[in-house]
């Protein structure tokens, strides 16, 4: 604590300001989503839309079929991060153990594979799917994320808090591994979990390059490629209307809903995940 | 890969250095290495400083009701996918947006500028914008390390004469320290890599702009499938992003 009163009313009007830059294009947007087509054309400050109503919101539904990629991404995000936690969750259970050998080199190759960008590896991984025929289909977007090395890690430091004795006196008590990982590994890192599972869920859902690469069947389509189509204007309706920036921000609208429900609990994990991931021992 | 000729279609084989000829001449391919370092290097100066002061702030603020209202609001665009970042950008800086109608209607602009299309904004534009989206997790790292300060440093600054100024310089800023060194790596190799923010506001306008090197082998590779000189610019990317990662690293001293 500075304990300034100077410095106090400098944090108030810092952060109000900071505030105020996040939250009025997001307050622009959303009332722009609910105005009238011509409405939203018109220049000037929209803070209230000029007539309530739903008509963007039909356009994007009906017209543009938005629920059909928003249905992908679900499908994508769900079953994928399930599958990524689980995997992670082995991963660092098996790297926690003090009797595995080359445990430091394995955790190093793993903490390497963080600093390649995702990018480099596109090209390599579009070839590789080709020849597994996983193109244009929505598994290829579950591979692609199947792990990281990030969740890994972090499950890693998370089990290995958990005191060695409680695991020993387990296997005198007959338990073998698979019951000593899911009855008490498992319980007790939960938090742990639950950061790995939200940081995924995010991750996923804002997944934006692989759907990109992966696939191009309209159908198969995920949120972010078809929000990416209606906000750059590109034509891959078969509807010639312009799109009128009501139906962009109602797009943008629809897209941030689901991330803004899952908000309080993400933050809550989240930030106790940052916390833990900083201190490095 | 990066050693063959590689298509879908037509011969392929091993070709030698040909594919890295072709990315060390080509304009398009020097032009977007130079993009790169100035867009990673102006977001990582403006990245990893301009959280500092909002964190401080943060845990000036006693009433928890604010605290937390300030933090939830400056981490969440945070979340928020590139797509409905620019989506939301766009809509605030079209030519008949907030900005601009402010611009013109106080008689600062006489014809709306259309910030998106012009490239003299275009990387400033995508430097903000990236600032913007991560200040608030960068500013949360910075405030669990100043939270873990023990209060009596202050008291004990507090006795000696200590003014605000003095009190971050050599209180707050040396216990981060460490939290400032993580930021700026994540930032540095994170930004290195800038692919989505470059692949959406990419127009013909500011292509020569923003286009990165990982933008340029998603074109070359997987629009062209010209996968061998794609491979190329990969590990030349990588290359710069090892190169930067360890100088980096050495130079704030990181283990």
């Amino acid at each position: 604590m500075l304990k300034s009163r100077g410095f106090l009313i400098f944090s108030y009007s810092l952060l109000g300001l900071l505030s105020i830059m996040m939250i009025v294009p997001l307050i622009n947007v959303i009332a722009t989503s609910f105005s009238t087509g011509l409405g939203s054309m018109q220049p000037g400050v929209i803070f209230w839309p000029d007539k309530f109503t739903f008509e963007a919101y039909e356009v994007l539904w009906r017209r543009l079929e938005y629920w059909r990629p928003l249905m992908n991404t679900i499908f994508v995000t769900s079953v994928g991060s399930i599958i990524h936690v689980f995997l992670s969750a082995i991963g660092g259970y098996v790297l926690a153990q003090s009797s595995l050998p080359g445990k430091k080199l394995i955790a190093i190759i793993i903490l390497l594979t963080l600093t390649i960008p995702s990018q480099i590896i596109m090209v390599p991984l579009f070839v590789v799917f080709k020849q597994f025929h996983l193109l244009n289909t929505l598994t290829s977007l579950i591979v692609a994320e199947l792990v990281s090395g990030f969740s890994i890690l972090l499950m890693k430091t998370y089990f290995e808090r958990i005191p060695i004795e409680l695991k020993e006196s387990a296997k005198i008590d007959g338990a073998n591994t698979w019951m000593i990982f899911l009855k008490i590994y498992v319980p007790l890192t939960f938090p742990g979990l639950a950061t790995v599972l939200l940081f995924d869920v995010v991750r996923k859902y804002n997944m934006f390059i692989e759907p990109l690469i992966f696939i191009n069947d309209p159908l198969k389509m995920t949120l972010q490629v078809a929000l990416k189509s209606i906000v750059l204007n590109d034509q891959v309706t078969s509807t010639n209307d312009i799109i009128t920036p009501n139906v962009v921000s109602a797009g943008i609208v629809l897209a941030l809903a689901p991330l803004i429900l899952f908000y309080p609990a993400i933050q809550r994990y989240f930030i106790t995940g940052i916390y833990s991931g900083a201190v490095k021992e | 890969m990066s050693f063959q000729k590689m298509g879908l279609l037509g011969p392929m084989g091993f070709i030698g250095q040909e594919n890295y000829r072709i990315v060390f001449t080509d304009p398009t391919v020097i032009q977007s290495t130079i993009s790169t370092i100035v867009i990673a290097a102006s977001i990582t100066i403006f990245g990893f400083a301009l959280p500092i002061l909002p964190a401080i702030a943060i845990h000036e603020i006693t009433r928890i009701t604010w605290k937390r209202l300030f933090q939830t609001i400056i981490y969440m665009p945070y979340l928020f996918s590139w797509v409905i970042i620019i989506g939301i950008w766009m809509n605030l800086l079209s030519p008949i947006g907030l900005v601009n109608s402010i611009l013109v209607s106080i008689g600062l602009l006489d014809i709306p500028i259309s910030f998106f299309s012009s490239p003299n904004f275009a990387r400033t534009l995508l430097v903000a914008q990236t600032v913007w989206k991560d200040l608030g997790f960068n500013a949360v790292i910075y405030l669990a390390a100043i939270v873990s300060i023990n209060p009596e440093l202050y008291e004990a600054a507090e006795i000696d004469g200590a003014s605000v100024f003095h009190k971050i310089r050599y209180i707050i800023l040396p216990h981060i320290y460490p939290a400032m060194q993580i930021v700026f790596l994540i930032t540095l190799v994170g930004s290195l890599r800038t692919f989505d923010s470059s692949y959406l506001m990419t127009n013909g306008l500011t292509a020569d702009k923003i286009t990165t090197l990982a933008m340029l082998i998603y074109e070359r590779g997987l629009l062209e499938f010209d996968l061998g000189v794609a491979s190329a610019a990969g590990v030349l990317l990588l290359a710069i992003s090892i190169l930067f990662a360890l100088t980096a690293s050495k130079i704030v001293g990181y283990k």
